[in-house]
This record gives C-alpha cells, sequence and structure tokens, in this order.
C-alpha cells in the first residue's frame, strides 16, 4: 500500500480542528502523514509522531511582505508553502526556490491564476503547484464548473513542464479531509489521470519532504540552519 | 420448471419464470459500502436527496440516470458520530458515485464526509467483514 500525504490542513488555532481528531481521522483513511500548514504560524505543540509534519502557509499582500516572510521561516520549518492569490504574488512565490509548495493557485478565491511561465518557474525552482480540491467539495454551480476549467487549464501547464503537482483537502475540520481514493476520483473530474493523481498524493508529496526538487546548494543552507 | 425461457412467445406455464430476468441480460452492479462521519444523527431520507443533488450537480440528469443509484441501506452507528450504508449502481460509474459521495459537505445543516469502504457486487461480499 503506498503511503498517502495531504499537505494542506488547517487546524487549531487558526480552525476548530484539533490536532489529535485530525490524527485520528487520517490514519482511519488510510493517509501517512498529513501537514498543518496554518496561515503564518507553525504549530507550536509538539506532538511525539511522524504522522503530523509541521507547516506553514505564507499569506502575504505585497512581494516584498511575502520575501520577508519567506526569509522569516525558511529553514524552521519543514514545509513552507504560499498562500496562492494574485498573479504577481504567484508569480514571486514561484521564482524563490525556498518555498515548497503554491497552495490553491488556480484561481479557487476568484483572482488570480498561473501562466506557463510561472509554471516554467516553479519547475525549475522545485515549487509544488497543488490542486485544491477542497474548492470542489465546497462549491456548486457556476463557480465549480469554474475552478474546474481552470485546474484543466494548469493541468495541461503542469504535464507540458513537468512541474510537481500535489492534490490536498485544504481541510478546515475533520469533516473537509477525504480518503485517499475519493481524493483521486475528485481530480478524475478536471481530467487527471489515476496514474498522476497517485503519484500526486504519495511520490511527489513524499518527494517535496525531501527536497527531491531542490538544487543541492539550498539542501546544504537548510542542513546548516539549526 | 421449464426450460427455454428466451425465444418465442411466452405460454402460459412460463409465465411464473419470465418474472425473473435472465443472469444473461441482468445489469452488472456494484454495491458500495460507504461510511459517513457526520456531526450529528442523519435521516436516511436527507442524505439520499443530498446524494442525489451531489449527481446531478455533478453529472446532470443524463449523467445521472445511467448510474442507476438505489440506496440499499443505512443507519446511524450508536456509539460514535458516524454511519454506514449501501449504494447500488451499474458496474462502470463506480468512480462517478464516489466523486459525487466525496462532493457532499453537509446534510441538512450538518456537516458531514463520506468515504467508500468497500466495493462489491453483491450485497453479501459488500457487507462480509474483512479478515
Amino acid at each position: 500500500m503506498p503511503n498517502f500525504f495531504d499537505l494542506n490542513v488547517h487546524a487549531y488555532p487558526e480552525t476548530e480542528a484539533p490536532i489529535e481528531e485530525l490524527l485520528r481521522v487520517a490514519k482511519r483513511y488510510g493517509y501517512a502523514g498529513i501537514a498543518i500548514t496554518n496561515h503564518d504560524e507553525s504549530v507550536k505543540e509538539r506532538l511525539n509522531s511522524n504522522f503530523i509534519i509541521t507547516g506553514v502557509e505564507i499569506r502575504a499582500n505585497s512581494v516584498l511582505e511575502l520575501k520577508r516572510k519567506v526569509t522569516l521561516h525558511w529553514g524552521k520549518v519543514p514545509l513552507l508553502a504560499v498562500h496562492g492569490s494574485d498573479d504577481k504574488l504567484n508569480r514571486a512565490a514561484v521564482e524563490d526556490s525556498r518555498v515548497d509548495i503554491l497552495a490553491h493557485p488556480c484561481g479557487e478565491k476568484g483572482e488570480g491564476e498561473l501562466n506557463h511561465v510561472s509554471v516554467r518557474y516553479a519547475a525549475a525552482n522545485g515549487v509544488a503547484i497543488d490542486f485544491n480540491l477542497g474548492a470542489l467539495i465546497h462549491n456548486r454551480r457556476s463557480e465549480r464548473a469554474r475552478i474546474l476549467d481552470k485546474m484543466r487549464e494548469t493541468l495541461k501547464l503542469v504535464r507540458k513542464y513537468n512541474t510537481p503537482m500535489i492534490l490536498t483537502s485544504n481541510a478546515h475540520s475533520i469533516y473537509d479531509l477525504r480518503a485517499p481514493q475519493e481524493m483521486i476520483a475528485l481530480a478524475a473530474l478536471f481530467g487527471m489521470s489515476k496514474e498522476e493523481a497517485t503519484s500526486a498524493l504519495c511520490d511527489i508529496p513524499q518527494g517535496i519532504l525531501e527536497k527531491r526538487w531542490k538544487k543541492e546548494r539550498e539542501v546544504e543552507l537548510l542542513r546548516r540552519v539549526p | 420448471m421449464e426450460k427455454g425461457t428466451g425465444g418465442g412467445a411466452p405460454t402460459k406455464s412460463t409465465m411464473n419464470v419470465l418474472l425473473y430476468m435472465p443472469p444473461s441480460l441482468r445489469e452488472r452492479r456494484r454495491y458500495l459500502l460507504f461510511e459517513v462521519m457526520c456531526e450529528r444523527e442523519l435521516d436516511k431520507r436527507d442524505l439520499l436527496k443530498e446524494i442525489w443533488d451531489s449527481i446531478y450537480s455533478l453529472y446532470g440528469d443524463v449523467g445521472g440516470g445511467e448510474i442507476k443509484l438505489r440506496l440499499i441501506e443505512y443507519h446511524n452507528r450508536e456509539e460514535r458520530k458516524s454511519g454506514v450504508g449501501i449504494l447500488r449502481c451499474t458496474h462502470d460509474k463506480v468512480e462517478e458515485v464516489r466523486a459525487s459521495l466525496a462532493c457532499i459537505h453537509s446534510v441538512n445543516g450538518a456537516r458531514v464526509g463520506i468515504r467508500v469502504i468497500k466495493i462489491s457486487g453483491t450485497i453479501k461480499g459488500a457487507t462480509r467483514l474483512r479478515r
């Protein structure tokens, strides 16, 4: 059985979902690990479990703020994600090789998208593009159709440039988590094949955690950080 | 019991046999055992309505008809806030049903999360315990 990961989950104190509950449900669903990526703040409490990966999702209003926050968190958490918003910030995030994940960049909030240049930069810098399936669960009708269209477009670019891609639930409670097989079925809605979806849930998240797509120099620098 | 129910006009003696569809003409079905995590106890009818809503929203009336969905059984579990049930659909639409179930986020105002535990060709197979 492959190791499934969900690298974008929001927990207490940002949401009402306690980490223990999320852990229980995710284990039941067959995950090998979930990453808690609260906005702008990593989870303080230490859990004696390899199951929970501590991460942070950076939310910024300007490129300068983004750079500042990336510098602040880099090396302190094993997973650095950036909250995707408008075109300019998405571009800035994929140009920074310290970033691991660009979370929900497919215009889920009605703003911004990725163009071919950004996706190419992402491939070069080892920034994974995230497909947020939570948006498909929580939206209906025209809004969902628009998101599916955007995701299809992004998927085309990601395939072209061979950029790492991941599937996440962006869960805010235990009811937002979905089992891996359900995630694969949801990914099929915008044309992702079963093999691609499986690797986007297993291999690629594992590679992100091992910093497989980062250049040697970056990884070396990261090891030196206490 | 008389043989040869397939051809010819039905005679009086074959009428009662004809009530059953011959196995070769029967639909191939799949039974899905699913589990619901819910905030509070769910009504079976509300759940079925929400499943249909989700299917129509994703696949429309035509796609919804092709799935041939039936809710065979659903009951809430006593000890925890969850429930289990069995759905029936045609054998080649399992992934569509799975996606529709995954898209359900609330039933009658209560937040839910649904996952498919097991898929089988028979009800017996779907409900048989593992190990």
